[in-house]
């Protein structure tokens, strides 16, 4: 458990953060300038706080009354920059090499981290010779091979463009599944941070404004207004249950009982296997409300579930949908009324194969 | 040496100015490289004013800097003195006179060179290098200094090249003593005051740009190298 108390006194305004950072990823979102990396800086060593203390896993890190400040080499702790921050004069095997000289034990051989993240072809390659997905895909792996006891992600998308992001993501969600090391995403892009995590650290100005689920933030209007007009991702983890090769579809299921719902092959990856995890998203602004199933429609994709919460956005209303999966559904309040749905309703949530995209 | 024509007192003064070339340039580039390092990374108080005080030689007549030298380390002066009662070293009009004399005038040369080639070295990589487990000091030499590589190599060919050349502050502080202290910019000045001896002049000035020449494309080509492995 990474646990952060501090103070840290910036030209503009203060950083005063007091948490618990627990196992898994937790994305950490907020407005530009609202103190995002400055958090990640001060956990690593870069920035000094003025009061407080900071540990992880019971080693202090930092401890003003006690007079300690670890050096930042000595933290142990892999931080990957936007910018990848490669060494421009060694090959990706030595960039990778770099840290793992660094004391204790190994969490992951080279072999592994090389494979997992698919660098093999790479390993001769000098920085400027490979691609932005490429450069960032090996900061991660140099981090890793540094034996981390965190992994600080600081806007690890913002270099890259959207379809390039798709194909990291399934590479941290790997690392965070065979590494088991806890994981902190900074990012000004709510829907990267979705893809990755349901846990979501807020803040603005140098405070915390919400560290819960996103299904319990939305619920909160002081975190509803963080996300601005950021579209709201679902982020959905399902298993292929069949393939299709003729019709280019991939027929997906949510834990053997529940609803089926068809992607369509364009957004996939061909080769799924049966059996395999995926993780899907879909805006919420993409799905509809029915009341009831519809045969006379082109939409394939129709799952049943509650509405268990109707939140006011603005203009427009958020329903939490409970469908054996957790949905988002965002309606104008003009359909609320004419569909007469409120909480507790059953409906039918609609959504093209087309519109769900997939991660890798 | 005696094959190209020269004679003995000739091939002392091109291998006496190689020699205190080499001194010159291996002895300011490591006091370079902390000095060039700390005045590019770390703001202190009288920063400005050491700053002005190692670029004084290049902006004051060589002369001068010859002459305060002899004032400082000269052997009527304290340090000179305390030199000579501690460690039987009398500094000046020696060789190593020659050596010192150099390192002050080119010491200007390669702390702006180098310090320039590492203003441009990403500070982020320096930050990375220390997040990934290593020291300052281990970060210093496996990502500055290669970083900063060109701007290393040309500096210290600088240095090399302008203690060559270096004539004022070596007259001087040590002298123009044949075999001893007299370099090359020496004996061609010390062959110039002798009638009859335009040839002799004459070949030891080509030998003198041949030199300079030399060093000058070798450091471009290692220049140009390094930034070609970088792609």
């Amino acid at each position: 458990m990474t646990e952060v108390d501090f103070l840290l006194k910036r030209k503009n305004f203060n950083v005063e953060v007091k948490e618990h950072f627990c196992k898994g990823i937790t994305g950490i979102f907020g407005p530009s300038g609202s103190g995002k990396t400055s958090l990640l800086h001060t956990i690593a060593g870069l920035e000094k706080p003025k009061e407080g203390k900071i540990s992880i896993n019971g080693r202090v890190l930092f401890d003003k009354n006690e007079g300690v400040n670890i050096p930042v080499e000595k933290r142990n702790i892999g931080y990957v920059f936007q910018e990848g921050r490669l060494f421009p004069h060694m090959t990706v095997e030595k960039n990778l090499l770099y840290g793992n000289k660094r004391f204790g034990s190994k969490k992951i051989s080279f072999e592994k981290v090389v494979e997992m993240l698919n660098l093999k072809h790479l390993l001769n390659s000098k920085p400027s010779q490979i691609s932005g997905g490429e450069r960032q895909r090996t900061a991660l792996g140099r981090t890793l091979l540094s034996s981390p006891d965190i992994l600080l992600l600081d806007e690890p998308f913002s270099a890259l463009d959207a379809k390039i992001r798709n194909q990291i993501i399934p590479f941290i969600l790997r690392i965070q599944e065979k590494v088991k090391i806890p994981i902190m995403v900074v990012s000004h892009d709510l829907t990267d941070l979705l893809k990755l995590t349901n846990k979501l650290f807020l803040i603005k100005n140098g405070q915390c404004v919400g560290h819960d689920k996103y299904y319990k933030l939305l619920k909160d209007q002081n975190a509803l207004e963080i996300f601005g007009s950021a579209p709201l991702v679902n982020s959905i983890t399902m298993n292929v249950l069949e393939t299709n090769p003729e019709t280019g579809l991939t027929l997906l299921g949510w834990k053997e009982s529940s609803p089926e719902v068809i992607i369509s092959c364009e957004k996939s990856r061909n080769g799924y296997k049966p059996g395999e995890e995926i993780k899907i998203f879909v805006d919420a602004a993409d799905i509809a409300i029915s009341l009831e199933k519809s045969s006379t429609i082109t939409i394939q994709n129709q799952v049943q579930g509650t509405i268990t919460d109707i939140i006011k956005r603005g203009s427009t209303l958020l329903c939490i949908v409970d469908a054996g999966f957790r949905l988002v559904v965002e309606v104008t309040s003009e359909s609320q009324n004419r569909l007469g749905i409120r909480q507790g309703s059953k409906i039918w949530c609609m959504f093209k194969s087309v519109s769900i995209d997939v991660a890798g | 040496m005696e094959f190209l024509g020269f004679n003995e007192a000739e091939t002392q003064a091109i291998l006496l100015s190689i020699k205190v070339a080499v001194y010159c340039s291996l002895i300011s580039l490591p006091i370079a490289l902390w000095v060039g390092y700390k005045m590019a990374r770390h703001d202190f108080w009288g920063k400005s004013i050491i700053e002005s005080l190692i670029h004084l030689p290049l902006v004051m007549p060589p002369v001068t800097t010859g002459y305060l030298l002899l004032l400082l380390l000269g052997s009527k002066s304290l340090v000179g003195q305390w030199l000579f009662d501690t460690f039987g070293i009398k500094l000046a009009f020696s060789f190593h006179a020659a050596v010192v004399a150099s390192v002050f005038v080119s010491f200007p040369l390669i702390v702006r060179s180098i310090r320039t080639a590492m203003e441009m070295v990403d500070t982020g990589l320096e930050e990375a290098s220390r997040i990934l487990g290593v020291g300052k000091i281990k970060t210093f030499l496996r990502v500055t200094v290669p970083l900063a590589l060109p701007g290393i190599i040309s500096g210290t060919i600088l240095a090399f090249a302008r203690s060559l050349g270096e004539f004022g502050a070596t007259i001087t502080f040590a002298g123009n003593i044949e075999g001893e202290t007299q370099t090359l910019p020496l004996a061609i000045y010390a062959k110039m005051q002798i009638p009859g001896q335009e040839n002799a002049t004459l070949r030891l000035v080509i030998v003198s740009i041949v030199i300079s020449f030399i060093a000058m494309t070798l450091s471009e080509w290692f220049i140009k190298k390094i930034k070609h492995d970088r792609g």
